[in-house]
């Protein structure tokens, strides 16, 4: 008899939904981005183009993917910073796997929460922007900046629950994920000078649709690779000390 | 069956295990003794793969655990009644484990009922007292019908009718032919359960002796007779050391009850008492650990 990961993706998803935090940091990331979506489209009455006005309305983003930070973290230290990570891991001593499967259920989470917050903004742009010749939605500048929310929300999630396995300890890597996505780019970005601007740039700094907040502007397809080595390299770093730990 | 080989593990500043070997065969229950920091723990947590050896192996039905597919349904453990999430239900808590490895979630009600639990099931196990917490972690164990089980400390904050019902439930699992293997740092708690005891000290292996052995191990023989002194001379020329013991009887040391009357009737004395005294296992178990008590509280 063999169990698959399908048996532990399973698992995992019953460990996600059966905590209070999930569903508070949700409740919080619907809120804050649908309301900063709302209002941002009722207090503009028109853009030039269609792209502008979905810009507008994602800037909700910028605040709610805090909470994917914590999520993200949460999933992680949830684990290492009570007791259960003993029973996770007599249960699943493949320890790269259980990662794996938790890391997949919460940026999974994650993607289709940012996924229907995005859609929503779209409609928000569409009914409440004047934009010459409308939003629509198979406009090039309307699902770009749609599908680059939704990897930034995954990116950010994975970098966060990366995070809590190097760290364990909830506060520590919240600290450092904050620090990372939110503090770090807009502070050296305000320092000004060529190191600090070019530091600004290779921080995984929270975007909002094409651009990054905040931090020294730098093209989507920049902003998205350092995302994804910061995740990465993360989430590596995690797995390796994960399976080198005692526990 | 579980096999542990020269396991050594060391920290830093401190040897946790120094090259122990034991093998726990299935059909019987064995227990783990050994004072509070005598390195039980460290020995079940390399077992199940949550810590890894400095030297040795340990494996468990010939593999080591980590090697296992699909662990669940071949070893049952219960390492720490603390390895939940206290914001989880008792019930979400074990159906994610038997989600992981592919049981029904039907075994989750069989577990919550069997432990006990059944009526705080769906709260959350933030408020559970230390013997629910054991209860919970004896019924996560219990989830995949193992073969194999490592128990560390179950008893530990149960009360009385708990213990009772841990170790009925310990020698019906053996009885089934299983593998189980229970830690307790208090003697008491063995005496009624194991058949075979592994006893650890600082880290090393004191002793690996059947229940029986270790019994008879401390035993004496009682003799009682009113002409004392001719049978103390007639039993120390057979070989025996003998004490007068304050209430006149005499303590002999080295010789059977049986050989004790021979050499009283050979010497022609009255014998008005015989018996074969055991020491009590918590005596016998002091007499293995008294040097290797980690922690001792210091003298006055």
């Amino acid at each position: 008899m063999r169990v698959g990961p399908a048996a532990v993706l399973r698992s995992e998803w019953t460990k996600l939904r059966t905590l209070r935090s999930t569903w508070w940091c949700t409740a919080v990331y619907l809120l804050v981005v649908g309301a900063f979506a709302w209002l941002a489209a009722a207090t503009t009455h028109s853009a030039p183009t269609a792209d502008a006005a979905v810009g507008v309305v994602l800037t909700g983003f910028a605040f709610g993917q805090v909470v994917l930070v914590v999520l993200g973290v949460l999933a992680v230290t949830a684990e290492s910073a009570t007791g259960m990570a003993l029973a996770s891991l007599v249960a699943v001593p493949r320890r790269t796997r259980l990662l794996a499967a938790k890391t997949a259920v919460v940026a999974g989470w994650a993607a289709l929460t940012t996924a229907l917050l995005v859609a929503a903004c779209v409609l928000a742009a569409r009914t409440l922007v004047a934009v010459p010749g409308g939003v629509s939605l198979t406009d090039p500048g309307v699902l770009r900046p749609a599908g680059l929310q939704v990897a930034g929300a995954v990116l950010v999630t994975v970098l966060a629950a990366g995070l809590g396995a190097v760290l364990r300890s909830t506060a520590g890597a919240l600290g450092v994920g904050l620090a990372l996505v939110i503090v770090a780019p807009p502070a050296l970005a305000l320092a000004g000078g060529r190191l600090a601007s070019l530091l600004s740039r290779a921080m995984p700094a929270l975007r909002v649709g094409e651009d990054a907040f905040l931090a020294v502007p730098t093209g989507w397809p920049m902003g998205l690779a350092v995302a994804g080595a910061w995740a990465a390299a993360a989430w590596v770093a995690g797995a390796v000390l994960l399976e080198r730990r005692d526990v | 069956m579980i096999e542990v080989d020269g396991l050594t593990k060391r920290y830093r500043t401190r040897v946790a295990v120094e090259d122990v070997s034991f093998t726990v065969p299935p059909g019987r229950v064995t227990g783990f003794l050994g004072p509070n920091g005598s390195g039980k723990t460290t020995t079940m947590r390399c077992v199940l793969g949550l810590t890894r050896p400095t030297a040795g192996t340990a494996t468990v039905l010939g593999v080591p655990y980590r090697q296992l597919d699909v662990p669940m349904r071949r070893v049952g453990a219960l390492v720490d009644p603390r390895a939940r999430h206290p914001g989880r239900t008792a019930y979400a808590h074990l159906l994610a484990l038997a989600q992981s490895n592919g049981l029904p979630a039907s075994r989750v009600d069989d577990v919550v009922d069997l432990v006990g639990l059944g009526a705080v099931a769906h709260e959350r196990v933030r408020g559970f007292s230390l013997g629910m917490g054991q209860r919970l972690g004896i019924a996560a164990a219990l989830l995949g019908d193992p073969e194999v089980l490592l128990l560390d400390e179950p008893v530990n904050g149960l009360d009385p009718e708990g213990i009772r019902w841990v170790r009925g439930l310990l020698r019906d699992l053996a009885v089934e032919g299983r593998t189980v293997l229970v830690s307790s740092h208090l003697m008491s708690e063995m005496e009624d359960t194991a058949d075979h005891l592994v006893v650890l000290g600082r880290g090393r292996l004191l002793a690996d002796v059947a229940m029986a052995d270790l019994l008879g191990r401390g035993a004496s023989v009682r003799v009682r007779s009113p002409r004392a002194p001719v049978l103390a001379a007639a039993l120390h020329r057979a070989g025996a050391a003998v004490s007068p013991q304050p209430d006149g009887a005499l303590r002999v040391d080295g010789l059977s009850a049986a050989a004790v009357g021979d050499v009283a009737f050979a010497a022609g004395v009255p014998v008005h008492e015989l018996a074969t005294v055991t020491a009590s296992l918590e005596a016998a178990y002091l007499a293995l650990t008294g040097e290797d008590v980690e922690y001792r509280a210091g003298a006055a």
